[in-house]
């Protein structure tokens, strides 16, 4: 799924495009030693931690679309860090669990 | 005395390599401090060189590391010597992921000498939190002799509040630090009743002792802060506004 369909998908904004961007799973988690032991390669990573490391995080498991949730802002460092890095940045004024939801029709990613 | 107790060195990830020791104990004179604590994250290594630095200068220094908890906290762990710290930052690293760090992923993390020559950089991603807890990293500290003080406590991450939503009761901080920007009035009631410092968190050189901690001690060392906190002596510079 391209990140411009996961964006319809949850109400959102496509706050840094990247283009081919996609994912074919989903990973939600907001504490990210979390997300770096199980979230799976190739997924939409749904959470609310909008700042740097998170790209860091996202590089590091193979994650190309991040979902932020609660239409928390972008910090500029972060969303440099996200098109440098090929990140693109979905953000929703959804919750973690209604995100999961409206992208339940992906599996689940993880190991 | 003014101090600050918060500052990263090039050791950090996230900080300039302008950040040596040698230039920070500058700045910190020239701004006027009686003494500093270095608090890299995860890791005392570029204490030895501060120590090194702050000696030659003529500047109080302590030793410290910023620890990412469990619950991914930032909390400063401070200490009289670079030995307590460097034991410290031993028991950290045996709780983190042994992960190789990408230095174009989270940066460079140089460990320097006091004449600021790179002798390696560590390997450990020290931008990842450990597997530890707030009161388990409480203990360690306090058993080694340090103070132990949750970090920015008003930040939208990797605060108290932004992991836990308040101040654990099993954490036995020492005093809780606002950040530079935090509005005293509104988060002394927040404090869990523990002295607030304010330090400058400063990640690259012109924000060293921007802001800072005032109290009124017999010397820069950890009991006399631990002293000043309990007896909630200690005053903030203000603000910053601008940032």
């Amino acid at each position: 799924m391209t990140a411009d369909e996961i964006c319809a998908k949850v109400d959102g904004v496509l706050a840094v495009p990247v283009e081919d961007a996609a994912a074919s799973g989903v990973y939600v988690g907001d504490l990210l030693s979390d997300v770096m032991g199980h979230a799976g390669e190739d997924c939409a990573l749904v959470t609310i931690q909008n700042h740097l490391n998170t790209i860091a995080v996202c590089t590091l498991v193979g994650c190309s679309v991040l979902v932020i949730c609660h239409n928390r802002p972008i910090p500029p460092d972060m969303a440099e860090g996200a098109a440098r890095e090929g990140v693109a940045i979905v953000t929703t004024p959804l919750s973690q669990y209604a995100a999961a939801l409206a992208l339940s029709s992906l599996p689940p990613a993880e190991h | 005395m003014k101090f600050d107790l918060h500052i990263h060195s090039c050791l950090s990830p996230c900080a300039n390599l302008e950040m040596a020791p040698s230039e920070i104990v500058q700045r910190a004179l020239a701004a006027g401090m009686g003494g500093i604590a270095l608090t890299d994250h995860q890791s005392a290594r570029n204490t030895p060189a501060i120590a090194e630095c702050a000696r030659r200068a003529g500047l109080a220094c302590l030793f410290g590391l910023e620890v990412c908890t469990a619950e991914e906290v930032h909390t400063l762990a401070i200490f009289d010597t670079t030995e307590q710290a460097l034991a410290m930052t031993e028991w950290v690293y045996a709780a983190m992921p042994k992960r190789v760090n990408d230095p174009d992923t989270f940066g460079d993390q140089p460990v320097v000498t006091w004449d600021d020559d790179i002798v390696e950089l560590e390997w450990r991603i020290l931008a990842m939190g450990c597997r530890k807890t707030i009161p388990d990293v409480s203990a360690k500290c306090h058993e080694l002799g340090g103070i132990y003080i949750a970090a920015h406590i008003d930040r939208s991450a990797f605060s108290v509040y932004s992991q836990l939503g308040g101040i654990p009761d099993d954490a036995a901080f020492d005093a809780v630090e606002l950040s530079r920007t935090a509005d005293e009035t509104g988060w002394l009631p927040k404090a869990g009743g523990y002295a607030v410092t304010r330090s400058s968190d400063a990640h690259n050189l012109d924000d060293v002792a921007r802001v800072w901690t005032e109290a009124d001690i017999p010397a820069f060392d950890t009991a006399s802060l631990k002293a000043a906190f309990a007896a909630k002596t200690t005053s903030l510079s203000p603000r910053l506004t601008n940032f």
